[in-house]
């Protein structure tokens, strides 16, 4: 009877998730086949309402950043492959195309960053932050295992080489990790949306023009002051942006 | 070390004797009686027999004929125990005016005793009005194969020039650095000597900075000290010795203008011009005068000066469609391994390329298009040559035709072209017309072993355009599109559990620690537990309906009294009297507390359960608990 009970209440558990999956799976169906009928247009407003409805699948970005580069609309695309690679960096579908459509912008910024920054940021965007705090906790899984079983067996020494060794282990996954919170959190990525964006000295209209982007630049924002952003490029200029010309990756 | 001190003072003890007991013999000769004025005669004079310790003879000043020290060289051999050896010193004679000229008796010291030569005659007719170098070549190393080699261009470096030393150098030695050419075409080959010219006893060292030759390919001659080819020639009035120490055939790999920097080159001249003994004969090793080994020398380092250069791109016009880029003079011959097989069977088709250039950066020539045939790339092989002053080689190419078809066919023409750039004309070669026939076989096409994976006419996989991959069509799995958020989750919680798990223990740890110390801290903490669980027995015993079970339950009852207040103050369990208790409560609660006097009642009533007639009223069980559980309340409060 209790097993019963259990079963009951984990089938009502998943009920939901069940009915939306079905649900999902048929806009997606629909989706796909707008895409290959060529009704981009449609195409795109079913993928965008899918990425609404499960924000965390990353095949729903990377089939909305294609129907948007089959649109011209390189801004969006650029934007939805990051986010795609934001829950799945290591998709070579994704890279390939992000990289194909950077191709077709008509700004290109130089990155240069010291080697070790993007070597950095190339070796973290391998990784999702989930990911990385996942294999925080399993190391720390393993090292508080350690110590329960040095208490159960009440004997030996609880700093032996093996504990040493995962705690090294732990601290280095947990550096690792602290390395991606700040990519994700604190270097915030964002992408131009207009087609010609003009940076300023300062957060306002009256401030001169510092440099001129287009459409589809990686930025990172680095300050916010009320409706502005300031935001640094890879080759090292910074300036003042309207927040309505560029669009965080953010999922 | 001793050992061969000892062994040499031994031979020079055998040698010594041996050396002195041979007859001197001195003799001169010229190495022509009849010259043209201004041609140089070789005048030698040699001393065997003789301790080699010899000082060089000095020649009588001659009317007419100029004459110059030109080295000397020392040999000794030993033979079946016996020794001999010779010394022989040179001259240059450059007679300046016709005539007969007679050479007197030349002077010889050897020890205290005085020889003399024969006299000598030189007959000088008219001719030259200037000296120029006598060509005494070195012996110019040939290898035999070579010799099918197209003739070479002979290389014209300067003999006579005018050198002007630059200020604050000394201008009796100086190096040139001379190319053969100064505009030549891509790839082409140029000859870069290192001629040094000195008028002292002078030893090469070597490279002290090497070239640079950056955008050239560079090959080397092998030169051997001993064999550097030497002569005398004459430069702004003056004579030198001049010696070819190092040659480099240059091959400039694209068109523009070069400037080489030639390095700088290390010598050693002899501070003494005439001191010789024994030991520098032996050891001497210069290949200019026979600069004794231990004398003071003297190191100049020489810095020829740069040289530019001019380098043609290969012209456009004429450029065979079969061009890859070899720049020289080469013969094309080929030849296959069989004119009759069967379908599928191998025909090896060797081409071998040889001649003058640059033999390493030949390569493959094109092979067409077949249709009736496999081709596969087979086997290369080069070798490379020096002979006199150009670069060549051979290369060969192994191609492998395998027949499709049955009947008569034929291996194609395969075209080899080059520039050639004395004709500056693009060449192209062909390999024959092989007529092969092909027999009808059942065996199905298979690689070779030997060419598995050396395929070289497979398409090559290229892109042909540029476009975003496809869409993702798969619907996303939830578990796999969330696995990693539920991984998360699951070692979260695990990880919490597991830390308050560990918390647990280490409290756990840390009161047994302490208890193990002190067991009246134990009983204390402890006292309340054991009262909770005495209490949960004594509620099951006041609900039995037993008569036997209502004396047990105040005997337990007062047990568990004087348990936890022994526990509590840490008296004996099983010594303590009444009159203990109260005494400590009393010392606790206060005489007047009105607490007290319920314990005293909890003990009334226990001592009339046990002593008393009739059975005790359930009232009573539910005031005896309830004294125990304010009893065990207050104590713990007071605790606090």
């Amino acid at each position: 009877m209790k097993r019963l009970t259990w079963l009951l209440l984990i089938a009502l558990w998943f009920a939901p998730a069940v009915c939306t999956g079905a649900e999902t799976a048929k806009i997606f169906q629909e989706a796909n086949t707008s895409y290959r009928t060529g009704d981009h247009a449609k195409a795109a407003e079913l993928y965008e309402s899918l990425t609404e409805r499960e924000p965390g699948v990353a095949t729903f970005y990377y089939n909305l950043a294609n129907t948007y580069v089959r649109l011209g609309k390189l801004s969006r695309a650029i934007l939805n492959y990051e986010k795609a690679l934001r829950l799945d960096p290591r998709n070579g579908d994704v890279r390939e195309n992000l990289r194909y459509t950077r191709g077709l912008l008509e700004y290109r910024v130089e990155d240069t960053r010291n080697w070790y920054l993007k070597a950095t940021e190339v070796v973290l965007k391998y990784v999702t932050e989930r990911e990385v705090f996942a294999v925080v906790l399993a190391v720390l899984f393993v090292f508080l295992i350690g110590g329960i079983l040095f208490f159960l067996n009440g004997r030996g020494v609880f700093w032996n080489p093996w504990q040493q060794f995962v705690f090294v282990v732990l601290l280095l996954a947990a550096l690792v990790a602290f390395g991606k919170q700040v990519q994700s959190n604190v270097i915030r990525d964002a992408i131009v949306m207009q087609k010609e964006c003009e940076a300023r000295y300062g957060p306002s209209e009256h401030d001169q023009v510092a440099f001129r982007m287009g459409e589809g630049i990686k930025v990172f924002v680095m300050d916010r002051r009320e409706d502005w952003s300031r935001v640094l490029l890879t080759n090292g200029e910074s300036g003042w942006v309207k927040d309505s010309d560029i669009a965080e990756v953010k999922v | 070390m001793r050992k061969i001190l000892l062994a040499t003072i031994i031979l020079w003890g055998v040698m010594a004797p041996s050396l002195q007991a041979e007859e001197v013999r001195v003799s001169a000769s010229l190495n022509k009686r009849v010259v043209q004025v201004g041609e140089e005669v070789r005048l030698n004079i040699r001393i065997s027999g003789a301790n080699t310790n010899l000082q060089a003879p000095r020649l009588a000043q001659l009317a007419g004929v100029e004459a110059y020290y030109t080295g000397r060289a020392s040999h000794i051999a030993f033979v079946n125990g016996v020794s001999s050896s010779n010394v022989e010193f040179n001259y240059t004679l450059i007679p300046r005016a016709i005539g007969h000229f007679t050479l007197n008796p030349i002077d010889v010291q050897v020890g205290q005793s005085v020889f003399q030569t024969e006299a000598l005659e030189i007959e000088v007719s008219g001719g030259q009005s200037q000296a120029v170098g006598s060509q005494s070549q070195g012996p110019a190393q040939r290898v035999p194969s070579q010799s099918q080699m197209p003739p070479s261009v002979p290389q014209a470096v300067p003999q006579d020039q005018v050198f002007s030393a630059s200020p604050g150098t000394d201008d009796n030695i100086f190096v040139q650095a001379v190319v053969d050419r100064k505009t030549l075409y891509q790839n082409e080959q140029m000859l870069l000597t290192y001629s040094l010219y000195t008028r002292y006893d002078t030893r090469y060292e070597g490279f002290d900075k090497e070239p640079e030759t950056s955008g050239f390919w560079i090959e080397e001659f092998p030169m051997v000290d001993r064999d550097v080819p030497r002569e005398t020639v004459r430069m702004n009035g003056k004579r030198y010795v001049k010696a070819d120490v190092k040659k480099l055939a240059l091959f400039p790999t694209a068109p523009g203008n070069y400037t080489i920097q030639p390095g700088t080159l290390k010598v050693s001249i002899r501070e003494e011009p005439q001191g010789s003994n024994a030991f520098d004969e032996f050891f001497s090793d210069s290949f200019f005068t026979g600069g004794a080994f231990f004398a003071r020398r003297q190191n100049r380092l020489l810095v020829p000066p740069p040289i530019q250069l001019v380098v043609k791109p290969l012209p456009e016009n004429g450029k065979p469609a079969s061009f890859q880029g070899a720049v020289g003079a080469f013969r094309l011959s080929a030849t296959i391994d069989k004119d009759k097989v069967k379908q599928n069977e191998p025909v090896t088709l060797k081409m071998v390329i040889e001649g003058e250039g640059n033999i390493e950066t030949i390569t493959r020539p094109k092979v067409p298009v077949l249709t009736g045939f496999k081709t596969y790339d087979a086997d290369t092989n080069s070798k490379l040559f020096q002979a006199e002053n150009v670069i060549g080689g051979t290369k060969s190419f192994e191609i492998v035709f395998i027949p499709k078809e049955e009947g008569s066919s034929f291996v194609p023409p395969i075209e080899f072209s080059f520039f050639d750039p004395r004709q500056e004309k693009y060449v192209t070669l062909k390999t024959p017309n092989f007529p092969i026939q092909v027999e009808h076989s059942d065996q199905n096409f298979q690689m070779p072993q030997e060419l598995a994976g050396n395929a070289i006419f497979q398409k090559q996989v290229k892109s042909e355009g540029k476009d975003i991959r496809y869409i993702d069509e798969k619907v996303p799995e939830a578990f796999s599109a969330h696995a990693v958020d539920w991984i998360y989750t699951i070692l979260l919680w695990g990880d919490l559990l597991l830390l308050a798990f560990l918390l647990l223990l280490w409290m756990k740890d840390r009161q047994d620690r302490l208890f193990s110390k002190d067991q009246a801290l134990r009983r204390r903490k402890t006292a309340r537990g054991a009262a909770s669980a005495n209490m949960n027995r004594l509620k099951k015993l006041a609900h039995s309906s037993k008569e036997e079970d209502d004396v047990a339950f105040f005997v337990e009852l007062e047990k568990a009294m004087i348990q936890y207040l022994a526990d509590k103050w840490n008296l004996s369990t099983y010594g303590v009297t009444r009159q203990d208790l109260e005494e400590t409560l009393t010392a606790h609660f206060g005489a007047e507390d009105a607490h007290l006097k319920d314990v005293f009642e909890l003990y009334r009533l226990c001592d009339e359960s046990r002593f008393g007639k009739g059975s005790v009223p359930q009232a009573s069980k539910k005031i005896g608990l309830k004294i125990f559980q304010d009893t065990v309340n207050r104590i713990e409060r007071m605790r606090k």
